[in-house]
């Protein structure tokens, strides 16, 4: 926990103060805790060959499964220099996390991205508001790694 | 009495709830059988709840007995979720039978097989390719094979930069 803390802190964005919209009844009702609003910094992933481990999941190397596994509806993540994955479950308003071509294209790039991000059983889930900005893809790691998993 | 005697073995082998998942030998993994209810993970996090749990749109996941929620990843077909094995259960209970993957960084389900709770047969999770095939004919590799798939890598190419050109095998 503290290692995220300390990973999110430099990115950690202002969360949105409760808003009282009208008069309490008997009593303030319970206030629902300020959502927690992060700067993420990273590599977007496939979710399962990042964590299986059975190819190698990064960079150039991996672009053409990651686009498969993220068009076979396999989560797509952020990865960041600490090796924390955020699993991206809306983007910009787009609740389409399934068999996205947005997210396919997303592959592989650097990104920095805004968003509220809610933890929950080992999972780190990110609801990402804005792309603030998109590197591309600049990790080359084709001449060590080939084309995962096939070669071609 | 024999009869008797392997009527009731069946019938006990059925309500059993373990039935053991492959094990891929991957860092982590354990073999469960997570039974609960399955849900969209967004409106489960966040109470934003369209119709169906979306239809096909979101991610999913299995709510278990402690209230645990378990992330689906991953399904039976090469390179593809299970979400529309999850999807016909949306808001039931289930079983279901894979592997747990507790990483230090992130803990997934990677779903083999599911039924009903309590019901008599488990069914591969591998509904993605019977979906897939029906819109796009047969394949023997999906992912080379899929419209929006040769779209992206036709124009990108396969390493994700335009004009990289692979190295020699």
């Amino acid at each position: 926990m503290q290692h995220l803390l300390a990973t999110l802190s430099l990115g950690l964005l202002i969360g949105l103060a409760p808003v009282s919209t009208g008069q309490a009844q008997s009593g303030p009702a319970p206030a629902a805790p300020p959502p927690q609003m992060v700067k993420v910094s990273g590599e977007i992933v496939d979710t399962w060959c990042n964590v299986s481990g059975l190819m190698f999941g990064l960079g150039t190397a991996h672009y053409q499964c990651a686009v498969w596994c993220t068009l076979g509806g396999i989560p797509v993540a952020i990865r960041d220099k600490d090796g924390n994955l955020f699993l991206i479950l809306k983007i910009e308003n787009d609740d389409l996390a399934v068999n996205s071509p947005r997210l396919a294209r997303f592959q592989a790039h650097e990104v920095t991205v805004e968003g509220e991000l809610l933890e929950r059983d080992g999972v780190k889930y990110l609801l990402v508001t804005q792309v603030a900005d998109d590197k591309g893809v600049i990790n080359m790691t084709h001449a060590e790694h080939g084309i995962q998993p096939f070669g071609q | 009495m024999r009869i008797v005697g392997l009527s009731l073995l069946l019938l006990v082998a059925a309500l059993l709830p373990a039935r053991a998942a492959d094990p891929w030998g991957i860092a982590g993994e354990k073999e469960q059988v997570v039974i609960g209810q399955v849900v969209d993970v967004l409106c489960h996090l966040k109470k934003d709840c369209p119709a169906n749990c979306g239809g096909g749109r979101r991610q999913l996941g299995i709510v278990d007995a402690e209230g645990r929620l378990r992330m689906v990843a991953k399904g039976q077909v090469d390179f593809a979720n299970a979400v529309p094995d999850l999807l016909a259960y949306c808001g039931k209970r289930i079983e279901a039978d894979g592997l747990l993957i507790e990483n230090p960084v992130i803990t997934l389900f990677f779903l083999q097989r599911i039924r009903h709770e309590g019901s008599a047969d488990f069914q591969p999770a591998e509904r993605f390719i019977q979906e897939w095939t029906a819109r796009n004919g047969a394949s023997s590799e999906w992912f080379r094979d899929d419209p929006e798939t040769k779209a992206i890598i036709g124009e990108v190419g396969p390493l994700g930069i335009k004009g990289l050109v692979p190295p020699p095998q």
